[in-house]
């Protein structure tokens, strides 16, 4: 039995056990009678009258995923070609900026407005300035990470438009490209105190047929404060791919593999993960209950939440699910009771539900 | 003859040939009647009246001398282990932030003051945030790159006081270590529009017995704008020690090395530079001249690969010579290419 569990997506920053102001109230917002921050309150405005983002945002990983009919066939082969690859050069991986990527929208940012510029302060020690003195983008700019932004109010609205970024960077973590010439446009309006929301537009014709995005909701830390999150640990180490896997692959018979077919369910990272393990086409699939599946090939791609994992045969019981382990624990009839799923930060066991 | 250099010591941030703002008049500024800014005339102030130190900010690197006398011996022993692996695993080097490293208080940044807070945005992407919010440190931080750091102000003088720091950043590209009981106060002054001084005292018992520190001076950017110099390429590959050297190291007479002696000008990255070649206890050592000696920085012991080629501490040394064996020039071998410095006659 060839225990090769190749690489290892998961890269947690590391969050240290104390930390500095983390219980501390946020000074200047607005409270309900009980103390509490009152996250419905109206938006703060600045001197200038313009409503204030400052603040510490987190959000939610955006949804939403490009569409594979939308992409140019060069992005759509590049996509499979990092997937193949277990997505080793993302460059959030390869402890490089993310520059536009749209999962950098997610996480813990600090926003700073003052009325000439605006700083978009992110976790890993990179930031975003949107300059707001009236200049222009130019036209050629020199390709950088982060790009070159300007903003300009539309009533209550701030829109930021932005230019030259260089090609190493992706706009979503599974492995679509884009170029030179992309532009995005942002939208962020602060509906009430705690609440932010952007609307965020790829505009990039060479790689896309139209225009995409997504829209996010962003919700203000109050009484507590963003820690660093910086990436130490870069890719360049990770072995295997998606082949690496198919070449070691064993194969079983359907009757083996329709034992480990069901739903099993435990802890993740906290929270209460479902995963549903089904027989497609001869080969088991494993799902992150709740989590959308797409159709094509991007869907399927994936890193941690995603959709649908094709669970290659390493042994009778031990999978290959790109680029995480999964064992089945078996009875004395080799019907799986539980399901362990092996990260590189460790096992996590799911029992089988009845 | 083995010509294997191994360290390259130069890490060159990349800067594109074309950028953007790079030309544009800041806005808002005190000008001359010539249209020039006017760096002299008064810093502005906030809304609080407190001086704003708003702007983008450019430095020479301060040279904070270790004095040995004032380190603890592991710090000492540490200082020399850095010194012979080429410094490779200096944070920057290796794509890591600088944290509170001195030679972070030079180069771009980019100051962002509100009276709740201020951001120092450096070149290579990283940041700090300063709490003007009246917070306090707190007792027991979690050890982080960046450290926290709260200010106030003293008169037009901001008074900034750090801790939190993780031990995995350096105090000088020279290799001084710190604990994680670092404690950094800085005094900024902004005496007029167009310069900042700051003057940085490092407390950290454990590894100095007294606080030190250095000032540093930095100047207003006006009219153009701070690149992106982000690192990519880190000094995990790096190979070589100062060792390695001494054991690839040949025996040259010491007549052989006194016809090197003398001293060396050329360009180097635009500016002109002069490289004194000494012998001393029969080794030869090479000292851009002008340059603060620390401990090794600017001072290096060439030791001997063959009759003309010299390793110093992961740059090359190669000395032309004429038909008696007398060097006309010193070619200094960087990873960005060789540099030929031409000897200059004796002053009569």
């Amino acid at each position: 039995m060839r225990l090769f569990l190749a690489t290892l997506v998961l890269l947690a920053g590391t969050i240290p056990a104390g930390a500095q102001w983390l219980d501390r109230p946020t000074p200047g917002i607005p409270r309900t009678p009980d103390g509490k921050p009152n996250l419905t309150a109206p938006a703060p405005r600045g001197p200038d009258g313009k409503p204030d983002f400052t603040g510490v945002w987190n959000a939610p990983g955006p949804a939403s995923r490009p569409d594979p009919a939308n992409l140019q066939p060069w992005v759509n082969d590049l996509a499979r070609q990092r997937q193949q690859e277990l997505h080793k050069t993302r460059p959030y991986y390869q402890c490089r900026p993310s520059g536009p990527e749209s999962e950098r929208y997610g996480g813990w940012k600090r926003v700073l407005q003052t009325p000439a510029a605006i700083a978009i302060l992110n976790d890993d020690l990179t930031y975003r300035l949107v300059h707001m003195d009236g200049r222009q983008l130019e036209a050629n700019p020199a390709p950088s990470w982060m790009g070159y932004s300007v903003g300009r109010w539309e009533g209550d609205t701030l829109v930021v438009e932005s230019a030259g970024f260089n090609d190493k960077t992706w706009v979503s973590r599974y492995g679509v490209s884009h170029t030179e010439a992309l532009r995005i446009t942002e939208r962020y309006r602060r509906s009430d105190f705690g609440h932010l929301q952007v609307e965020v537009t790829y505009t990039d014709p060479a790689a896309y047929v139209k225009p995409w995005g997504f829209k996010l909701d962003m919700a203000l830390a109050a009484d507590t404060e963003m820690l660093e999150a910086v990436c130490e640990n870069s890719s360049e180490h990770w072995a295997g791919s998606l082949s690496d896997a198919a070449n070691r692959a064993v194969s079983l018979p359907p009757d083996v593999l329709a034992r480990y077919v069901g739903v099993y369910s435990g802890r993740y990272g906290g929270n209460t993960r479902t995963i549903d393990v089904s027989l497609s086409g001869g080969q088991l699939v494993a799902k992150i209950v709740g989590a959308t599946a797409v159709e094509g090939g991007l869907g399927a791609t994936g890193l941690d939440e995603d959709a649908a994992r094709v669970l290659v045969p390493q042994s009778q019981t031990l999978f290959d699910g790109v680029g995480l382990g999964y064992q089945f624990v078996v009875d004395d009839k080799g019907v799986a009771t539980a399901l362990v799923e092996i990260h590189v930060s460790g096992s996590y066991a799911y029992p089988r539900q009845r | 003859m083995r010509l294997s250099f191994a360290a390259l010591m130069l890490i060159v941030g990349t800067i594109p040939a074309g950028a953007q703002w790079l030309d544009r008049p800041t806005p808002g500024i005190p000008r001359t009647p010539g249209g020039t800014p006017n760096l002299t005339a008064p810093a502005p102030r906030g809304p609080d009246g407190k001086p704003d130190l708003t702007g983008v900010w450019n430095g020479p690197v301060p040279e904070p001398r270790l004095d040995p006398a004032n380190a603890q011996a592991w710090v000492s022993d540490l200082v020399g282990q850095r010194q012979r692996d080429y410094h490779k695993s200096r944070p920057s080097y290796r794509c890591l932030p600088s944290g509170p490293e001195a030679d972070r208080f030079a180069g771009w940044k980019r100051v962002l003051q509100t009276p709740s807070a201020i951001a120092i945005l450096n070149d290579d992407l990283t940041y700090r945030m300063i709490f003007m919010d009246g917070r306090e440190l707190e007792a027991t931080p979690a050890p982080s790159w960046m450290g926290y750091s709260v200010g106030r102000w003293d008169g037009d003088t901001l008074v900034v006081d750090s801790a939190g720091f993780n031990d995995k950043t350096w105090l000088s590209r020279y290799g001084q270590p710190h604990t994680e009981g670092l404690r950094v106060r800085e005094r900024y002054r902004r005496p007029d529009f167009g310069h900042l001084q700051v003057e940085v005292t490092y407390t950290d018992p454990a590894a100095y017995p007294k606080p030190w520190g250095f000032t540093a001076n930095m100047a207003l950017a006006a009219d153009t704008d701070m690149l992106e110099a982000v690192c990519e390429r880190s000094s995990e590959h790096w190979a070589g020690s100062l060792s390695d050297a001494a054991n690839r190291a040949v025996s040259v007479p010491p007549d052989v090395l006194a016809r090197y002696v003398g001293v060396y000008t050329g360009t180097y990255l635009g500016i002109r530079r002069s490289i004194e070649v000494l012998l001393s206890g029969g080794q030869l050592i090479a000292k851009v001249v002008g340059a603060a000696g620390v401990d090794g920085g600017e001072t290096r012991p060439l030791v001997p690969q063959s009759q003309t080629l010299f390793e110093g501490v992961g740059l090359g040394y190669q000395f032309i010579v004429d038909d008696k064996g007398v060097a006309t020039d010193v070619v200094e071998i960087h990873v960005s290419g060789p540099y030929t410095y031409s000897r200059q006659r004796r002053p009569r």
